[in-house]
Order: structure tokens, then sequence, then C-alpha cells
């Protein structure tokens, strides 16, 4: 790519707004090094929003996935068990139970042994 | 041809059934020796990573059986759950224990080992995959298609441990080259189709022992290349080959674990 030869060099840029927030990704911008980038972003993209920290980042710096790496995200949909809703059964599971242990039966079978 | 298990030739059936239950019970016991890591792998997010692999396997295994449901030959969960040792056709190094002591009590497990049996399956089973995906039998070649896109992930994850730990510190690698040891040793029946072996390959079902054992050989020469080591050969001779049924202790030990909750209620419904 020949960028040793390149004046500017692309960063990454991401900020939060609160000093309690995550760090989100903004944009990305062109700057001869990390400091100017730093306050390029400041100044050109954060003047009308809170800021409370800026993280730059070089591009080159970051693991970016390949083409072929990218193959190894795909999922089968055969994973309701991860998510709640592959629990949605259960609430009419217990009313069933709940319905069961309150009837006349088992009220009766209570007697006696309850003061 | 199609799964419609009553107009197939009794032979071609039989040899399908044959291979399934093969391939069932080598992910079936896989993820279930994976699962009994569940808290206990060296890293956080490595245990989180290698329970997820395992329940990925565990949902392919439930694909075959389901196949087999379909053939006429038994109830998925029951075939999972129910049958005892002789009857079981996975390889035995998917159901060797994963070192000493027990998960419940004092387990000393063998990280290395766990490292060096994934990838060695997974490598396996990526050659079993691709040639499935070209199978005559259409429902498992379109299993197979499914299951390959989650093999792409199960792989990266294990060739980058294989790769990362055998390239670490002089202990590292010494623990590695045991446990490679180890899994070679019960390599013997992988690329196994057992008594089937005729039928299964030329029904076309999947490509023969040979072929496949070519193509895992070449897949992972280049890691091994880039190591500096020699890809290891598989034993002619299987200590036991499980595709016949020929089984060790630790496989009837972890049956019997695996289905304790269920077979306490067989009635229970879940």
């Amino acid at each position: 790519m020949g960028e040793e030869n390149t004046f500017y060099q692309e960063y990454e840029i991401f900020s939060k707004r609160t000093p309690n927030s995550a760090f989100q990704h903004q944009f990305s911008l062109l700057a001869p090094n990390e400091d100017m980038a730093l306050i390029m972003a400041q100044e050109n993209f954060m003047r009308r929003e809170p800021v409370a920290d800026i993280w730059i980042v070089n591009r080159k710096h970051l693991k970016r996935m390949n083409a072929d790496e990218k193959r190894t995200l795909v999922r089968l949909e055969n994973k309701e068990y991860r998510t709640t809703k592959g629990y949605g059964y259960l609430k009419k599971k217990w009313r069933q139970y709940e319905q069961e242990m309150l009837d006349e039966k088992e009220i009766l079978s209570w007697g006696g042994e309850r003061k | 041809m199609n799964s419609d298990g009553n107009l197939m030739d009794p032979e071609y059936k039989e040899a399908v059934i044959s291979l399934l239950f093969q391939l069932a019970d080598d992910d079936f016991l896989y993820s279930f020796r994976g699962s009994e890591w569940l808290g206990l792998a060296p890293h956080i997010e490595a245990d989180i990573a290698f329970s997820s692999i395992s329940q990925d396997s565990m949902g392919h295994a439930a694909m075959y059986y389901k196949l087999l449901e379909e053939l006429g030959a038994g109830n998925a969960d029951d075939l999972a759950h129910y049958r005892p040792a002789p009857e079981r056709r996975n390889s035995i190094l998917t159901e060797r224990v994963n070192g000493q002591g027990y998960y419940m009590e004092t387990p000393h497990f063998d990280w290395a080992y766990a490292v060096a049996r994934s990838y060695f399956y997974t490598q396996a089973k990526k050659v079993r995959i691709d040639s499935l995906c070209e199978s005559t039998y259409k429902p498992l070649s379109e299993v197979a298609v499914k299951m390959r896109m989650e093999l792409y992930y199960h792989k990266l994850h294990w060739d980058t441990w294989f790769k990362q730990l055998l390239s670490s510190t002089d202990e590292a690698k010494k623990k590695m080259e045991d446990a490679i040891k180890l899994v070679i040793d019960d390599f013997g029946d992988v690329f196994s189709y057992g008594k089937q072996k005729q039928q299964i390959e030329s029904f076309g079902l999947i490509g023969s022992e040979e072929e496949l054992k070519a193509g895992w050989k070449e897949n992972i020469e280049p890691l091994f290349a880039s190591l500096q080591l020699k890809v290891p050969a598989i034993p002619d001779h299987p200590v036991k080959n499980g595709r016949i049924g020929e089984h060790t202790r630790d496989l009837e030990e972890g049956l019997s674990t695996l289905s304790e909750v269920c077979s306490a209620d067989i009635t229970a419904v879940w």
C-alpha cells in the first residue's frame, strides 16, 4: 500500500458523552499523527456535543476481519436456548402448575395439618 | 435420493443409517466431553467460546439424530440418550475422558488434550462435511451444507489455540506434544466406516476412507510445516474400533452421566 510514503494517515475516533458512559465509534479522519488527529477531532466534530473523553486509534492498528474470517460469523437458527424467547413456553407451564396447586383436592389435603 | 424410507432400496437405507449413527454419535460424544469443561477452561472467554462450540456440535448431532428418526430408526432423543455402549458408533477419540478426576469432584482436566483433540477432530470433521455436501443422500447433503457454515468458526478457534500453544513456552510445547500423541493413538477409527465401508462408499454417501484421510493430511500439513513439525501418522490398526461397537470404559461412564437426569424419570415431559 506504500503507507510509509503517505503524509496523512487514517484515524478512527471514539468518544464518550459522560465519564460513566461507554466509548462509541464516531468517525474517521486523516491526520499526519495522533496529536493532530486529536485536536482535529475535537475542533471539527465535537463542538456541539458534550464530550468526556476521546480515543484516537490509527486504523492500521485495528485487527480487521478478512473475507475468510467473516465466514466464521454465520450461525444456524437452532439456538433459541441462548435467548429469552426460547423460554416463552415457561409462562404457560407455570400457570398450569399454579392452577393444579390450588385445586380443591389440593386445598382439602391441607386439612388437619394446618392450624 | 429422497428421505422417504419406504421407497428406498433396503441396502441403501441400511448404509445411510449406519453412516448417520457414526456421524451423530461422534458429534454427540464430542460435545458432551466439551460440555464437561464448563467453568473449568483456563480463561473466562475461552470457557464461553468452548461451551458455544459444544452447543453448536450438539446441534449438529441433533440434526443427524433427526435424520435417523425420519428414517424410522427411533425417536431422536431416545437414540441420543438411551443406546448402550455396544450400540454406539462414535470414534473412541470422542468418548475419552478429559483427564483425571470427575467433573463433580476434583477435575484435573488436561487443557492441552482438549485443544489437541478438538483441533484434530474439527479438521477431520471439516473433510467429512465437505465430502458430505456431495452425498447422494440429499437430506444428508443439505444438513452438511448448514453445518459447514458453523465449522468455519470452530476451525478458526481450534487452529488458533493449537498454533498458539505449540509456539509458546517449552512447557506448553511438551504438554501439547504429549496430548497430540494421546489423540493420534485414538485416531485409527476416525476415518473408518466399520462393517458397512463397502456399501457406504459405493453408494456415494461420502468419500472413501482413503480420500478423506488424504484430504485431512493435506489440510493440516501447512500448519505443521510452519511449526516445523511432522504431521503425525494415523495408526493403521485402531486400538479399538468404535465404528463396530468396540469402546473403552470411558464411554459407559460418560453415557451413565449424560443420561442420569432423563433416566431418573423417563415419563417426564420436558
